[in-house]
C-alpha cells in the first residue's frame, strides 16, 4: 500500500514539474526553484519506493504479487535482487528508477549551461512520468497484492499446517491437465485468513522461483545496463526538443554530444553482455541470432551511433567562424536521429512487452493486457508526435544551411554522412525484419546476414578513408599516399586470416580486408596520438574495436564447424583435432544440478570442459548450459543434448500414455487397461493433511492369453512422493504411474523391463553422453572489440563533457 | 546540387529494391493451418500446439526428434526435426516450427517451443479435490 502511495505521489510530483520546467521556459520567474523541488521529489519517491521494493524481495513478502511471481526463498542474494525486474513490472520500474536518477545529474548539468535547464528537464520529466504512469497502481503495479486479483497458487508453495484446515478446503482446486492442486488466491481468502489472524506471510511460504534461464552472473548484469541505455536514450531526445523549443539550433550539439556518447557506450555494452549471455550460458551456439528482442534493442543503438557521426560535422562546421551565420550542416538530420532515436527505444519496448511477438522469439512473452498495450501504444505516439510535430513546426527555420560547396568529393564530411547512411541502412534493415511478425511474417537470418554484409564492408572501408581525408576537402593523391602502408597491412592480415580459417567466402574476404583496413589505420593514427594528447585517442580506439569486431564476426560466422558426437564414459574420442573423453558427471549446487565432466586433450595439453544439465522443477524440463576451452584464436564450444545412463529406458517422457476410467492402451501386443483407483477415504484426509498415505491406479494386463490385475501405487512418506512401479516378468513389462489427476485420468509410464537375465549380464551398460562439439575461430575477438569500442567511448565522453563546459 | 538528389535518390532506391527482393525471398509466413502447408510446398512457420498423448521419439542414430502437432481444427501433423529435442520441450504449449511439409511429415529446420503460461497463466480447473 505504501509502495502505491509512493509511486502515485511521484507521479503526481513528476507532473508537477513538468509543468513547472514549461512555466519557466514560457518566462514565469518563481517557478524554477518549484520545478527543481518537485523533479527530485519525484525522484526521491521513486527511489523509497524502489527500496521498499527491493526489501520486499529480499524478506520474501508474498503478498506482493510480483514476489510471489517472480521470486523466490532458496536464491543467491544477487539472484534474489536481480528478481527485482525478472518481470514486467519490475523491468519498467528499473528503467523507470534509472531515468530519474539520470535525470538528477542532468538536471545539474544542465543548470550549468546556459537557459537550458527549463527546456531539457520539462521535456526529461515529461519522459519520467511516462514511465510512472506505467507503473502505476493503474497499470503495471509492482506493488499489487497478490489476492486483488484471484491467482491459483500450487499448494507446494503453501505452508503444508493450512492445507488440512477446514477454511482452505473451499479454495482448493486441481488442475485436470496436470494433475497439480492449486489454492485459489482471492479477496474472499485473503478475508477469511484475515478474521482468522493468519498472516499472509505465513501461509505462503515459497514463491515461483525465478526462471532457471535467468539464474546466472549475466542477469545481475544485462538488464540494469540496458535499461541505463534506454534511459540516457532519453537525454539527446530532450535536447533536441529543447532546441526546436528555443529554435536555437547551434548549441545543443556540444551540450547533448557527451549524452549521445554515453547512450552508445552503455547500450552497446549492454547489448554485447546480451550476446555474451546467450553465448556462454544459454547454449544458443551464438552470440548473435538475429532474435527480434536483441534486434530491437539494436536498432536505437545503430541510430545513435549514426547521429554521433553527422553531430560531429555540425559541431565542426559551427567551429569554423565563416560560418558563424548558419546553424551549420546535417541540422534537420541530427535532431531527426536524436527523436528517433528514443522513439525506437520505445518501439523496442512495444514489441517486446505487447505480446506482439509472441511465435517470434526464443525469449518467452506475456500477453500483458489490453490496456497495457494501448498504453504502450499511447507512449510511442505521444514521443513521435511531440518530437516530429516539433520539427514539422520548426522546419522553415531550419532550411539547409548554405554550406559553400566543397571542391571535390573527399572530405571527411561527407564520408562520415555516408557512415552514418550506411549505418541507418542497417538499422531500417534489422527494423523491418524485426517488424514482419507484426504482420504475421517472418524473416530468415539470412536477410540480415546477406543485407548488411555488403554495409560492413563499406563501413570498414569508410572508418579507415575517413581518417585519412581532411575536413572540406582533401587530394586524391595524398590519400592514396598515405593509404599505403594500411592497405599493405590489411592484406598481409587478410591473408594471414584466410590461413587459420580457411575462408573462401568472397564477401566475407571483402569484409575481413575492409575492417583490416580500418583497423591499421586507425591503430596508426591512434599509435601516433599515445604519445600527445590522450583525451583525443576515443574515437580511434571506438574504431580499433569495430573493425576488431568486425574480423571477430568474419572469423565465427565464417567458418564455425559443428559436430554431433556420442561419448561413452571413458573412451576417447577424436573431433576437431581434440581427444574428448566422458569421464563422468558430478552433482553440484547441492545435488541439483549435474557437471558432466570432459576431457579435453590436444598435444600434451588437456584441460576439462564441463557443461551442465539438470532437471528444473520451474519448467518442468531438462536445462541444458554449454561449456567451452576458450583460446586465443578458437574457442572449442561443447553444448550437452543428452546423457544415456544405460540403464533400462528411464525415458519417461517416450512412453507415456494417459487413461480414463475404462480406458485401454496396448503396448508391444499387451493390453493394459485402468479400471479405476483405489484412494482410500483415509488417504484422501491424509494427504490433505500432509501426511503420509498411498494411491492406487487398478489395472488388468492382458498377455499370453491370461489377465492380471495389478497396482502401481503414489505412495507418500514424509512429504517425499514416489511411484512405486510394478514389474511382471513374464510379460517383460514394467508399468509406472506418472501422474493421477483429480479429473479421474491416469498417466502411466510402460517400459520393457531390462532383460536383465543371466544370459545378458555380459553386456555393461554404456553410458552415453550426447554432445554437440563445435570449433568458433577468432570469437575472442567479437569480445575484445566491443569492449575496445566502449573503452573509446568512455575516452570520447571525457573529452566531449569537458568541451561543452567551454563557452 | 540536382546531382546531389538524382545520386542519393539512386542509391536510396536500389537499396530499398535490394531490400525487399532480399525480403521476398528469404520470407517465410506464419501458418496456422496445416491443411494450406500440406498443400504446398513451401517453407513455413507452423504455430500449433504439441500433441501430448502422442508422446515424441529421438532417434540416436538418424539423430531427430520427431512429434506430432494439431492446429487449431485439430488437424495432426507428424513433425521431423534433424536435431535435439529443445530445452523446455516438455512444458511446451505451443511450438511454431519452421520447414516444409514433404513425404507424409514436416521436415523441421527449427523447433521454438512456447511456455508463457508460467508467468500468468491460469490452469484449467476442472474439479473440486
Amino acid at each position: 500500500m505504501v509502495g502505491s502511495i509512493l509511486l502515485t505521489l511521484a507521479l503526481i510530483a513528476g507532473i508537477t514539474s513538468v509543468v513547472m520546467y514549461f512555466f519557466t521556459f514560457k518566462g514565469a520567474n518563481n517557478t524554477l526553484n518549484l520545478a527543481r523541488w518537485s523533479y527530485h521529489a519525484m525522484a526521491v519517491l521513486t527511489i523509497v519506493a524502489a527500496t521498499l521494493f527491493l526489501h520486499a524481495i529480499l524478506t520474501h513478502q508474498y503478498q506482493y504479487k510480483y514476489v510471489y511471481d517472480y521470486s523466490g526463498s532458496g536464491l543467491a542474494t544477487g539472484l534474489t535482487i536481480s528478481t527485482f525486474y525478472a518481470g514486467q513490472e519490475g523491468s519498467f520500474f528499473l528503467w523507470t528508477i534509472m531515468t530519474v536518477i539520470i535525470g538528477i545529474v542532468l538536471q545539474q548539468y544542465c543548470s550549468k549551461r546556459g537557459d537550458l535547464e527549463s527546456r531539457v528537464m520539462s521535456v526529461f520529466s515529461l519522459a519520467a512520468s511516462f514511465l510512472l504512469v506505467m507503473i502505476s497502481p493503474m497499470l503495471k503495479n509492482p506493488f499489487a497484492y497478490i489476492w486483488s486479483d484471484p491467482t491459483f497458487l500450487a499448494t507446494a508453495n503453501i505452508n503444508p499446517a493450512f492445507l488440512s484446515a477446514p477454511f482452505i478446503q473451499n479454495f482448493l482446486f486441481s488442475d485436470g491437465n496436470s494433475g497439480q492442486s492449486f489454492v485459489k488466491m482471492s479477496s474472499e481468502l485473503y478475508s477469511v485468513l484475515q478474521s482468522g489472524g493468519i498472516a499472509i506471510n505465513d501461509f505462503i511460504i515459497q514463491g515461483k522461483g525465478l526462471n532457471p534461464l535467468l539464474q546466472n552472473f549475466w542477469m545481475q548484469i544485462h538488464p540494469p545496463m540496458l535499461f541505463t541505455g534506454f534511459a540516457l536514450s532519453t537525454v539527446p531526445f530532450s535536447f533536441a526538443i529543447a532546441a526546436l523549443m528555443k529554435n536555437e539550433y547551434k548549441e545543443w550539439i556540444k551540450h547533448a554530444f557527451p549524452w549521445v556518447l554515453s547512450c552508445a557506450m552503455i547500450l552497446g555494452l549492454a547489448i554485447m553482455l546480451g550476446g555474451y549471455w546467450a553465448y556462454g550460458v544459454l547454449g544458443w551456439g551464438g552470440y548473435w541470432g538475429w532474435d527480434p528482442v536483441e534486434n530491437s534493442s539494436l536498432v536505437p543503438w545503430l541510430v545513435g551511433v549514426a547521429s554521433i557521426h553527422t553531430l560531429l560535422v555540425q559541431k565542426k562546421s559551427l567551429s569554423r567562424k565563416d560560418n558563424s551565420s548558419t546553424i551549420g550542416e546535417f541540422a534537420k538530420t541530427n535532431l531527426i536521429l536524436s527523436i528517433m532515436t528514443y522513439v525506437l527505444v520505445l518501439y523496442s519496448t512495444f514489441l517486446t512487452r505487447s505480446g506482439i511477438l509472441g511465435d517470434a522469439s526464443v525469449h518467452s512473452f506475456t500477453d500483458p493486457g489490453y490496456s497495457v498495450y494501448l498504453f504502450l501504444i499511447i507512449l510511442i505516439l505521444s514521443f513521435t508526435f511531440l518530437g516530429f510535430g516539433m520539427l514539422a513546426y520548426r522546419w522553415k527555420y531550419l532550411d539547409s544551411a548554405p554550406v559553400d560547396p566543397y571542391k571535390s568529393l573527399l572530405n571527411r564530411e561527407l564520408a562520415l554522412f555516408t557512415g552514418a547512411v550506411a549505418l541507418i541502412a542497417s538499422a531500417i534493415i534489422v527494423l523491418v525484419g524485426t517488424s514482419a511478425p507484426i504482420f504475421k511474417q517472418s524473416v530468415e537470418t539470412k536477410f540480415y546476414n546477406q543485407m548488411n554484409l555488403p554495409i560492413g564492408i563499406i563501413i570498414g572501408l569508410l572508418n579507415g578513408l575517413s581518417l585519412l581525408m581532411k575536413w572540406k576537402s582533401s587530394d586524391g593523391k595524398d590519400i592514396a599516399k598515405k593509404s599505403l602502408p594500411s592497405v599493405i597491412a590489411a592484406v598481409v592480415l587478410t591473408a594471414i586470416l584466410l590461413a587459420i580459417t580457411g575462408l573462401r567466402d568472397v564477401m566475407l574476404i571483402l569484409l575481413a580486408f575492409s575492417s583490416a583496413f580500418a583497423l591499421s589505420t586507425n591503430a596508426e593514427i591512434a599509435y601516433k596520438i599515445i604519445r600527445g594528447n590522450k583525451i583525443m585517442l576515443g574515437a580511434y580506439v571506438a574504431h580499433v574495436g569495430i573493425a576488431v569486431f568486425l574480423l571477430g564476426v568474419v572469423g565465427s560466422a565464417g567458418f564455425s564447424h559443428q559436430q554431433q558426437i556420442e561419448l561413452p564414459l571413458n573412451q576417447p574420442k577424436e573431433a576437431f583435432g581434440y581427444i574428448l573423453t566422458f569421464k563422468g558427471y558430478q552433482p553440484f549446487d547441492n545435488g541439483k544440478k549435474y557437471h558432466f565432466n570432459i576431457e579435453v586433450k590436444k598435444g600434451n595439453n588437456s584441460s576439462i570442459v564441463a557443461p551442465v544439465m539438470f532437471f528444473s522443477q520451474y519448467n518442468n524440463s531438462l536445462m541444458r548450459e554449454p561449456d567451452m576451452l576458450s583460446e586465443l584464436t578458437r574457442d572449442f564450444y561443447v553444448s550437452p543434448m543428452g546423457y544415456d545412463d544405460g540403464n533400462q529406458k528411464q525415458n519417461t517422457g517416450g512412453n507415456e500414455v494417459s487413461l480414463n476410467k475404462g480406458e485401454s492402451t496396448t503396448f508391444e501386443g499387451t493390453k493394459i487397461t485402468f479400471a479405476s483407483f483405489n484412494f482410500p477415504k483415509e488417504a484422501m484426509s491424509s494427504m490433505m493433511s500432509g501426511g503420509d498415505f498411498q494411491i492406487g491406479a487398478k489395472l488388468s494386463v492382458a498377455y499370453n492369453g491370461k489377465t492380471k490385475e495389478v497396482e502401481p501405487l503414489l505412495r507418500a512418506v514424509k512429504g517425499e512422493r514416489e511411484f512405486v512401479p510394478v514389474e511382471l516378468q513374464d510379460a517383460n513389462l514394467r508399468i509406472q504411474m506418472a501422474n493421477l489427476e483429480a479429473s479421474g485420468k491416469v498417466s502411466l509410464v510402460i517400459s520393457k523391463l531390462n532383460g536383465a537375465s543371466e544370459s545378458q549380464t555380459t553386456v555393461q551398460p554404456k553410458e552415453v553422453l550426447s554432445i554437440e562439439a563445435s570449433v568458433k575461430p577468432l570469437i575472442s575477438l567479437v569480445w575484445t572489440g566491443v569492449l575496445l569500442m566502449v573503452m573509446g567511448f568512455l575516452v570520447s565522453v571525457l573529452r566531449r563533457s569537458k568541451e561543452s563546459r567551454q563557452q | 546540387m540536382k546531382n546531389k538528389y538524382l545520386i542519393g535518390g539512386a542509391i536510396i532506391v536500389t537499396f530499398l529494391g535490394l531490400m525487399i527482393y532480399l525480403f521476398t525471398q528469404t520470407n517465410i509466413q506464419y501458418e496456422a493451418n496445416f491443411a494450406t502447408i500440406q498443400a504446398k510446398s513451401k517453407t513455413f512457420k507452423a504455430t500449433g500446439s504439441w500433441v501430448r498423448e502422442k508422446n515424441y521419439e529421438i532417434n540416436p542414430i538418424e539423430k531427430t526428434f520427431s512429434f506430432y502437432m494439431r492446429d487449431a481444427e485439430g488437424r495432426e501433423m507428424k513433425v521431423v526435426y534433424a536435431g535435439t529435442m529443445p530445452n523446455n520441450f516438455e512444458a511446451a504449449q505451443s511450438v511454431v516450427v519452421t520447414g516444409k511439409y514433404k513425404d507424409g511429415y514436416f521436415h523441421a529446420t527449427d523447433v521454438l517451443t512456447k511456455c508463457p503460461s508460467k508467468y500468468e497463466g491460469k490452469p484449467k480447473i476442472s474439479s473440486g479435490m
